[in-house]
């Protein structure tokens, strides 16, 4: 599991953080001492650092210089200081993104799932038990057939093969889609779904996608 | 000042000069001096009293229609002081220096309010950020603890945040000096943000977001920018009709200037109220009937757009459509400085 470092000095939302992101299943690691974080970084060595700003004693951004200086571990700083400058002086110092409180969590999870898979390497092939996904091309491949998904289907599709077993809500797929500049609405979801499963259904894997009533779907393995 | 003006201001001298040679020649006539002599006399008085007052006119006139015409050349006229030259006769000086010491107390004064308006503006902003952090709180709280009012305490809590931004972005727009940054932004994602921002409230009333070609560059704040799509999103949320409803997003490229419009078939504004929208505080028959209104909303976006200077106009057609066009010009310089420099 990737572990996490939440740099926050409210104490509220370090510990709610905490919760949203065990719940996403991730390890985390809410800092109390801000006078040693440099040399707890080495210690601890996480994958991604959520970085507040405004940061007692200290300033985030300087912060941000000096871990850049030694450590090249992904970082998202998180604020509540709107503005473009702050957002420019961040990523100019290496920040992999800027986020403004009050954010939405589940938005939150999306990015800091997008820089994590950014500093690994590119992936342009996945697999779904014997299945051959190529996002690119927007193909899903078995030994002998193949099968093209519409760019919402395949967003739909990527995000139930990222979370596999476990339930995805509409929500979760809906802020995928928004996010990806797809803003459908809640109709266009339902069919698109049902599209995602006929297709599936074309190359054998009709029992894939499982409905949750008033929960969501789950893609099995 | 004219001679006439001047005349009649010399009244009182001039009566006096009169009476006093009325004076004299009753003096003359008790010493029976003879007629010739009288004459000279008079001659003699009245070139005395004419010259003093010519002379008197003629130094006045050239500082005093200085000063006037110095007075309507300029913008600011509290900066005369510095532009007049010294007079050559007392009143003169003694006006120059009440001018000066009436300016600097002012000056004082000014910056007095001066500093008093920066530091509310810095506590202002300071006691957003700290007011965000709750918000954030409860926005995580919310999201970890599934419940059945989710819904409606992420609506209430994203209407607090609305105006929260709203009187940010008040503070940043009433003040003189320049906090934002411009810089080339992709507007797809600028819209993007805002999409994301109002997903919630676009899906739960079935308002469906449709955006198209905005994969253009423009220059300015992103931030200022975004505050200020977010308001127009906001009133077309608001301003929707209960069936059918869209807001429809459209980018152009002109010649000159980037053309962005925000179009919804919502409730529209009344003919007679469309040029007024935009005032401070205003708020239409819409504004007033059911849905609240500040009337601040599309003050402060004509505000920035002013500052940032992009073009900001309204069309709407009751009960039909509205449609907010924000343009945004291009800038030669930037680019010739930039080729430049690369």
């Amino acid at each position: 599991m990737p572990k996490i470092k939440i740099v926050e000095d409210d104490l509220s939302i370090a510990e709610e953080l905490k919760q949203t992101l065990e719940n996403a299943g991730y390890d985390t690691i809410v800092t109390t001492d801000f006078n040693t974080i440099i040399e707890q970084i080495k210690q601890e060595q996480p994958d991604l650092i959520l970085l507040d700003i405004n940061l007692p004693k200290m300033n985030g951004e300087v912060l941000l210089q000096q871990i850049r200086k030694e450590n090249n571990v992904p970082i998202i700083m998180v604020t509540s200081k709107n503005n473009e400058v702050d957002e420019v002086l961040s990523m100019s110092y290496g920040a992999d993104d800027y986020i403004t409180k009050p954010y939405n969590p589940t938005i939150l999870l999306l990015r800091i799932g997008a820089v994590l898979k950014r500093s690994e390497r590119p992936i342009d092939k996945f697999f779904y038990r014997s299945l051959e996904v190529i996002p690119q091309k927007g193909i899903l491949k078995t030994n002998d057939e193949e099968v093209v998904l519409t760019k919402n289907e395949m967003i739909i599709f990527l995000y139930l093969l990222q979370n596999q077993e476990k339930i995805v809500t509409r929500d979760e797929l809906m802020t995928d889609l928004w996010n990806n500049d797809e803003y459908i609405n809640d109709n266009a979801l339902t069919v698109n779904i049902s599209r995602l499963r006929a297709k599936l259904k074309e190359i054998g894997y009709e029992e894939a996608i499982e409905t949750r009533k008033n929960q969501g779907y789950i893609l099995h393995e | 000042m004219n001679k006439k003006n001047y005349i009649k201001d010399k009244w009182l001298t001039i009566s006096i000069a009169i009476v006093i040679y009325f004076i004299i020649l009753l003096i003359l006539l008790a010493f029976k001096v003879n007629y010739q002599a009288t004459i000279a006399i008079s001659l003699v008085y009245l070139i005395g009293i004419i010259s003093i007052l010519v002379m008197a006119y003629m130094r006045k006139k050239k500082f005093y229609q200085e000063l006037k015409e110095k007075l309507d050349s300029l913008d600011k006229k509290y900066l005369i002081v510095e532009m007049l030259n010294e007079p050559s006769f007392l009143e003169g000086k003694v006006l120059i220096d009440s001018l000066y010491d009436i300016n600097k107390s002012m000056i004082e004064r000014i910056n007095t309010y001066k500093s008093q308006t920066q530091d509310f503006k810095e506590y202002v902003e300071l006691w957003i950020h700290e007011v965000k952090l709750p918000v954030s709180s409860l926005t995580l709280m919310i999201h970890n603890h599934k419940g059945e009012e989710n819904k409606k305490l992420l609506e209430q809590l994203s209407r607090l945040d609305n105006y929260l931004e709203q009187i940010l972005y008040y503070v940043r727009s009433e003040n003189a000096e320049k906090d934002y940054l411009i810089k080339k932004v992709n507007l797809s994602k600028v819209i993007s943000n805002i999409a994301l921002k109002n997903k919630d409230i676009l899906l739960e009333k079935g308002i469906d977001f449709i955006v198209s070609d905005v994969n253009l560059e423009v220059l300015t704040d992103s931030k200022w920018l975004e505050f200020i799509l977010n308001q127009i999103i906001d009133n077309s949320i608001k301003y929707s009709k209960k069936q059918n409803a869209y807001i429809k997003i459209v980018a152009k490229e002109e010649k000159d200037r980037v053309d962005l419009a925000i179009y919804d078939n919502g409730i529209g504004i009344k003919k007679e109220e469309q040029p007024r929208v935009f005032e401070k505080t205003y708020t239409g028959t819409n504004g007033r009937t059911g849905k609240k209104s500040t009337g601040m909303g599309l003050y402060i976006v004509k505000q920035l757009c002013e500052k940032l200077g992009h073009k900001v106009s309204i069309k709407s057609q009751e009960q039909e459509f509205t449609c907010v066009r924000i343009s945004f010009l291009k800038n030669d310089y930037y680019e010739v400085a930039k080729k430049e420099t690369t």
